[in-house]
Order: C-alpha cells, then sequence, then structure tokens
C-alpha cells in the first residue's frame, strides 16, 4: 500500500528565531527522501513536529489524505512514524531487550521472536542481553532502528544518523535504508553531508533559515549546486599550501600509558608520536575511542608520567594546564559550553580564565578589569567574533562565535603547539571555514597543531600527518597525501 | 557460663526490629530514587507518620485507620514535594530539606497534647508457635504484621524493578527522562507515583516507630532514622538486597553497642554510640565495590530536574 506523507504550511516560533517558516513537503513511499540544511536551518525542528515531540504553532500533517493530531510522541507512534534520533534515545543502564520491550504491548516471547525475524531478515547481530552502554554506536542505532521495525511502520524517520558511525557502518546502514525502501517504507533521511545525499536519496529538499528553499530530484544536482543552496551564497574552498616541513622537533610523547578507574572511559595504551615545528598531525577516529582521555592527558587534566611527554626539550608529563601553559602550550576542549568556557560568565571573564599567571590581568590577587577588556576586545577584532558587547554572557553567543573566541583567547598568547579536539563540530559552513583558515594560517606561522576530530575531511583538509585511535592504541603515523578516507574508515573500524 | 540459646534468638529479633524503619523508609526512598528524584525529606516523612499514626491511634482507637493514616500523611507531605519539584520545578536538594524541617517542626507542634500518653498493644502474629523450635522461634514468630512486611519488602522491590514492566519504567525514567520522554512515557507522572509511594513507606516506618517499637510519642523520635536511611540507600548503591544487609548491621551494632554500654566495657560512650553509623557504611562501600554494577543501578538523573521543552 501507498504511503503519503504531507506536511503543509508548518510554522513554529522559539523566542528570537523562526525555526520553521511555513514550509510544505510532501512525501511518497517507495522513495528515500533527503532533508538538507546547516545546523539551525530547522531540519531538526521539523521532524520533531513529525515525530509529536515539538508541537508546530501552525500548520497540519496529513497522512494519507487524512489529519493527524500529533501531540506526543505516542501520537506519531500510534500512526506508524518511527523516528531514528541523532542523540540515541536509549536507556543506557538497561539491557538491549528491556529498551525494546519497554515500549511495546507485546508478551517477552511473541516480541522475542519478533525481534529475531528482523535481525534474521536484514542480517542485524546484537546481543539482546547486554546493557547498552556497552555497545558501539552502530550497535545502538541498530536498536533504534529495530525499535521502530518492531511497529511495523510506514515512515522512518532518520536524524542525522551517519554522525557515529564508521564509513563501514555506514554502507551497511545504506544497504538496509535501501531495502527497507523496496519494501514500501517511507524513509525521510536527514542529514547536512551531500555526499551522502547524492549516494543514498532520489528527492532532495534544503532548507536554510527555517525556510524551505528547493526541491528537486536528485538526477537534477550535483554536490557543488547543492552546497550553494544550502549555504545561499558560492563557497569558496581552502586548500593547505603545502610548505617545506622543518625537522626542529617540538613535541615528543613516549610510552604514554593510562588506565582509567572507570569503567566506561577508555585506557590509552602504549601512545608514541612526536611532532615536528610548524605541522599539524591529525588524530582520526570514531568518537569514544580514548580521544577525549587522549586530550586530558595532553593538556594535563590528567597528569602522567614526568618523562612521557618532552615538550620543546622539558619533560613536561608531570604538569597541570596552567603550567602547561607557560612552556606555550593551549588548548581547545571538545565541549565548548562545559569544558572551554563558562556559560554564566561574560566573555571577558572567560577570555580571563586561562592567563592566570602570564598576563597582568590581576594585581595583587584583585581583578583589573579594564585590561582584560581591552585584551577581550583585541581577541573579538583580530578573531572576527560577531559581537560588540564583551559583558554578554558566553551562553548567548552562538556555536561559531564561542569557539573563534576559545581559539582566539588560545592563540593570542602565540603558543607554540596549540591541541584541538573537534573544533568544527555543530558548526555552520561559515565558522567551519573561518577555523580552517586561521588553523592553517597557524601552521604556516611555524606553529604546531595536534587536531583530535571526528570528521575525516576535515583531519584531509588539514594535517600533514595523520594516525587513526581505536580502543585506546594509536595506528602507525602516515603522511596525510598516502591517506584516503577509505583508508582511514578501515582503521576506525579496528582493520588493517 | 552457659548461655541460653532462646535468649541469642530473642537478640537477632531485636536486632531486626529495630531494622525495620530503617528497611521501610530505605526501600521506599530507593523506588523514588531510582525514578531520577532525589527526596531528602524522609527523616520528615517519617516524623509526620510517626505522629499521626499516634495521635489517630489515639483518638479513634483503631489500629487500621492509624497505620493506613501514617501512611496517607506520608503521602500528603510528599504531595508537597513532589508538587515543588515536578510541577514547579524547584531544587530536589533544597524542597527535601525543607520538607524535613517542616515535618519535624510541624510534627512537635501536633504532638504536644500526646506527650505521655501511653501507647496501645499492637497485635502479633504467631504468637502460639513461640516455643516450638530452639533460637529459631523467637526469629520467626511473635511480631507485628508491620515486621513480616519490612522483611519481604526489600524482595518485592528488587522483583518489582527487575521482572515488571512498571519496574522497568520506572528505572528507564531515571536512567534517561528526555528519552522515556520522546519514547511517549509521561515522565512527570511516574516521577509523582515514585515520591508518592516513597512518602508512604517513609509514613508507616515512622508509625512502626511510634505504634510498635516505642508505642508513645516523644518530639523528634525518629533521631536521625530517616538519615540513616538516605544513607542506606545510596552506599547499598540502590540494591535492596543490601539495604537488608545494611539495616541489619546498623541495627545489630546498635543493639550491641547498648549491651556494651550496660556491661561497661571501657570505651567511650560517644564512640559506641557513633560506630553503626561509620561501620554500617564501611561494610556497604566495601561490598558494593563493583564500579561496572554501580554504573549499571545508579540513576543516571538522580537529583535534575526534567522539564520538558516545547
Amino acid at each position: 500500500m501507498n504511503t503519503n506523507l504531507k506536511i503543509s504550511n508548518v510554522t513554529k516560533i522559539y523566542p528570537g528565531c523562526v525555526a520553521n517558516d511555513d514550509v510544505s513537503l510532501e512525501f511518497n513511499s517507495g522513495k528515500i527522501y533527503a532533508l538538507l540544511g546547516e545546523n539551525g536551518a530547522g531540519k531538526s525542528t521539523l521532524v520533531k513536529i513529525l515525530s509529536g515531540v515539538v508541537i508546530p504553532d501552525e500548520g497540519k500533517i496529513y497522512l494519507n489524505k487524512n489529519i493527524l493530531k500529533l501531540n506526543s510522541p505516542s501520537d506519531a507512534k500510534k500512526n506508524d512514524i518511527g523516528m531514528v534520533f541523532q542523540h540515541f534515545n536509549l536507556f543506557e543502564t538497561l539491557s538491549v531487550f528491556e529498551n525494546l520491550i519497554i515500549d511495546s504491548d507485546e508478551q517477552r516471547e511473541n516480541l522475542k521472536e519478533k525481534i529475531d525475524t528482523i535481525m534474521k531478515k536484514y542480517n542485524f547481530s546484537v546481543d539482546l542481553d547486554v546493557p547498552v552502554l556497552n555497545l558501539s554506536a552502530g550497535q545502538k542505532q541498530k536498536v533504534e532502528i529495530i525499535r521502530c521495525l518492531i511497529r511495523n511502520p510506514k515512515v522512518l524517520i532518520m536524524d542525522e544518523p551517519t554522525s557515529v558511525l564508521t564509513e563501514q557502518e555506514t554502507s551497511e546502514l545504506f544497504l538496509s535504508l535501501k531495502k527497507f525502501s523496496e519494501e514500501g517504507i517511507l524513509i525521510i533521511y536527514i542529514t547536512h553531508k551531500l555526499k551522502e545525499v547524492m549516494q543514498l536519496c532520489d528527492e532532495v529538499a534544503v532548507m536554510r533559515r527555517g525556510k524551505l528553499v528547493s526541491v528537486s530530484q536528485i538526477n537534477n544536482e550535483n554536490i557543488e549546486s547543492l552546497a550553494n543552496k544550502m549555504v545561499g551564497q558560492n563557497l569558496k574552498t581552502i586548500k593547505k599550501t603545502k610548505e617545506k616541513t622543518s625537522s626542529d622537533q617540538l613535541i615528543k610523547i613516549t610510552n604514554l600509558n593510562y588506565t582509567s578507574e572507570d569503567p566506561f572511559e577508555t585506557n590509552l595504551v602504549d601512545i608514541n608520536f612526536s611532532l615536528n615545528r610548524g605541522e599539524c598531525l591529525g588524530i582520526a577516529g570514531i568518537s569514544g575511542n580514548g580521544q577525549s582521555e587522549l586530550f586530558q592527558v595532553l593538556s594535563g587534566e590528567i597528569i602522567s608520567n614526568k618523562n612521557s611527554i618532552e615538550f620543546n626539550k622539558n619533560f613536561i608529563g608531570d604538569l597541570n594546564p596552567q603550567e602547561r601553559r607557560e612552556y606555550l602550550m593551549a588548548f581547545s576542549p571538545e565541549d565548548r559550553l562545559e569544558q572551554a568556557a563558562i556559560p554564566q560568565m561574560a566573555i571577558f571573564e572567560n577570555v580571563a580564565l586561562n592567563n592566570f599567571k602570564s598576563s597582568n590581568f590581576f594585581n595583587n590577587g584583585l581583578i583589573n578589569e579594564s585590561k582584560i577588556k581591552e585584551h577581550s576586545k583585541k581577541i573579538i577584532s583580530e578573531f572576527n567574533v560577531n559581537t560588540d558587547n564583551i559583558d554578554l554572557k558566553s551562553q548567548f553567543l552562538s556555536g561559531g562565535n564561542l569557539q573563534k573566541l576559545i581559539i582566539g583567547r588560545e592563540l593570542i598568547t602565540s603558543p607554540d603547539l596549540l591541541i584541538c579536539f573537534n573544533p568544527t563540530w555543530g558548526l555552520d559552513v561559515g565558522a567551519i571555514n573561518y577555523i580552517h583558515e586561521t588553523l592553517i594560517k597557524i601552521n604556516e606561522q611555524n606553529k604546531s597543531i595536534i587536531l583530535i576530530s571526528t570528521d575525516t575531511d576535515e583531519l584531509l583538509k588539514l594535517s600533514d600527518k595523520i594516525t587513526v585511535i581505536h580502543r585506546g592504541k594509536l595506528s602507525k603515523i602516515m603522511n596525510a597525501e598516502d591517506v584516503t578516507s577509505e583508508k582511514l574508515g578501515i582503521l576506525m573500524g579496528g582493520g588493517n | 557460663m552457659i548461655v541460653d540459646i532462646n535468649f541469642v534468638g530473642l537478640i537477632i529479633a531485636s536486632i531486626m526490629a529495630s531494622a525495620v524503619p530503617l528497611i521501610l523508609a530505605s526501600c521506599g526512598e530507593l523506588i523514588t530514587e531510582r525514578s531520577g528524584v532525589l527526596n531528602l525529606g524522609v527523616e520528615g516523612m517519617m516524623i509526620i507518620g510517626a505522629i499521626s499514626g499516634f495521635a489517630l491511634m489515639t483518638v479513634t482507637g483503631s489500629l487500621i485507620i492509624a497505620v493506613f493514616g501514617a501512611m496517607l500523611a506520608g503521602v500528603l507531605i510528599s504531595t508537597i514535594f513532589a508538587f515543588l519539584t515536578q510541577t514547579l520545578i524547584t531544587n530536589h536538594v533544597a524542597t527535601g530539606l525543607a520538607l524535613t524541617i517542616f515535618g519535624i517542626g510541624i510534627s512537635a507542634m501536633i504532638g504536644k497534647n500526646f506527650v505521655g500518653i501511653p501507647g496501645k498493644e499492637f497485635p502479633v502474629l504467631f504468637e502460639g508457635l513461640k516455643d516450638t523450635i530452639p533460637l529459631l522461634s523467637p526469629i520467626l514468630f511473635g511480631h507485628s504484621i508491620v515486621f513480616y512486611f519490612a522483611f519481604t519488602l526489600p524482595f518485592m522491590t528488587s522483583y518489582f524493578l527487575k521482572k515488571t514492566k512498571i519496574g522497568l519504567i520506572v528505572r528507564a525514567v531515571g536512567d534517561s527522562p528526555e528519552s522515556a520522554s520522546n519514547q511517549g512515557i509521561n515522565v512527570r507522572l511516574v516521577r509523582y507515583a515514585c515520591i508518592l509511594y516513597g512518602g508512604a513507606m517513609c509514613g508507616l516506618a515512622g508509625a512502626y516507630l511510634s505504634m510498635i517499637y516505642t508505642p508513645q510519642w516523644i518530639e523528634n523520635m525518629t533521631g536521625g532514622r530517616g538519615w540513616i536511611a538516605l544513607a542506606l540507600v545510596v552506599f547499598s548503591t540502590w540494591n535492596p538486597i543490601k539495604i537488608l544487609i545494611g539495616a541489619m548491621i546498623f541495627g545489630g551494632l546498635t543493639i550491641i553497642q547498648f549491651h556494651m554500654q550496660a556491661i561497661g566495657v571501657r570505651i567511650p560512650v560517644q564512640f559506641l554510640t557513633a560506630l553503626p553509623y561509620i561501620v554500617t557504611i564501611i561494610v556497604l562501600v566495601v561490598i558494593s565495590r563493583d564500579s561496572r554494577k554501580i554504573r549499571l543501578s545508579t540513576p543516571s538523573s538522580l537529583g535534575k530536574s526534567f522539564h520538558k521543552d516545547n
């Protein structure tokens, strides 16, 4: 039976932002639809409306010509709309089976049988009795998909499903999605990755700033045309110009190990690498393979053996972050609002936070506000942070502006090494371009970068050397020119 | 020296009796916390239960009305907490502390008229079997119905959480209220129910104290048992069976230190009185050291307010 889903004139307004502005779209089963847009374009709001999580201010949804009332997630379920969220909606401490039975009305045995059938049919293998927190991201996603399939959905919505997957897992997912589509399930695929749209989808709708800007057949589009529609301007492509690399060693890590007390952290095993001045070392990997532990060890949040880190001919493994900064290291942690900045504090106060000692911000323990403000203004103008108000609480800066502020705060002291962790995660294309340009610039100034990132395209663009972290171990260090994203994908999944 | 084996049985029975209020309150609070709500008002809810039970017994003369009335009083006072934390989204810790202070104050006020009034005898079960088996008889027989209920409660709680669908939903809400809400579970409703259930159990624990354990009303008669119950929940790592163990150790040490004081052991009294608190916590920490299990049984959202954004 054919399924027809129609969104008619949907508007959703949040204070200070129109998330969906009069959006109308129509979908038919048998096809895979892409909903494309940058972060903040309104895709997520739209699918949350379809899954009953968010109630629109105006507009109607029709399923097979019947008007749908979606006031809660259970309404969406009742109407056979299944949704796999970007941030998994699973209960980490419950077993896989408990996660599946919790919203099912079926008897234990019937449900088990049903799950077995689904897993056989689509070639999924997930252990039903282990707690979800022991699963890989790919397996968690399979649990989410199984949860939807149990209800025989007419519509399946996937919200940015590949952001946590390896290349191999992604192609497996695509095969499954094509199979679902052949079986008559209407698939709506939300993403900001253009390659995936071209690979998987039949039709594409592009959103920008809450508005629908185009709907077209995939055959009439290519990556460039979609990128321009998504961003709304012609994008310049930045590229690193390969210069001579120096042989002047800046940092050397020798036999660095870290064993965590927490069983849900990853242990680091025999980390060895060295980096010369003016180079960028990219560390690839699927999140949760020891990146945050590695970042903490390198930044001094976790202290290690004194001799395991040699920086500029000093052994600094036992120093804390503040002391490491004095040796001219700088850090940009992954979570901007949790680790890099304090959301409730003003911009200028955040600027002062990483400069307790090596500056004239404090006189006898008192804050020298005018000096800090002067310094903050310098950062804001030099690093293109889009605000005039340095008294603004940092939580009100957009992700891109906050990241520029943080990178600026670190770089203005002119460090020899910048260690950054997912510096462009969740940013829009404009801000990503700016950050990338800045990182290339500091390499050109003969300063070094350690870039820990889950974005392989970013790594291939910026790195001189690349390594992959998998279960707390680094692969061998490779020259970036010799590496392809396929090769990285294999290493990220633990292959050779 | 010949030790009468029945005397040993009596000591064990008295240890168990002193553990009853701790088991009841802890198992109630455990359900509340498993849903992600931290209610520090246990002491307050217990004392409200204690005065309500005693007052109702004196006024109506009916033990049944008194026991259920005490539970109802616990439910009512926990409704205040639930309304504040779940509907008005106030901070769990501050609200819970306020609840305790409120409970102690109001119980003292109501209790003024009941000081010095003797309690009533509470009926016991299986009294006829008291002399049948040496050692075991005093342990097994001749106790109030609340006593038997308390010792089955940890097992029922464990079964409820592990084997029933509602138990699963409670754990899910405590693990991730956001996910639960997206799954169509009414998080607020589940949390209300868990808070009210916790209130009922604390009310019953209080009634046990004022009607069965020491049948009289004394101001502040819970004497910190609510705080111990809270500690038991945390240090047992939200495991009802370990709560039972912890409550027995605490009860045991309390009774034994009384006897040691009576015999005149030359250890400072203050140290003896403090002993049960320290030892119970040490033992529970030692038997709960498996950090994997702790992670699996700790409600991740404990004490965090949840409000659905729309």
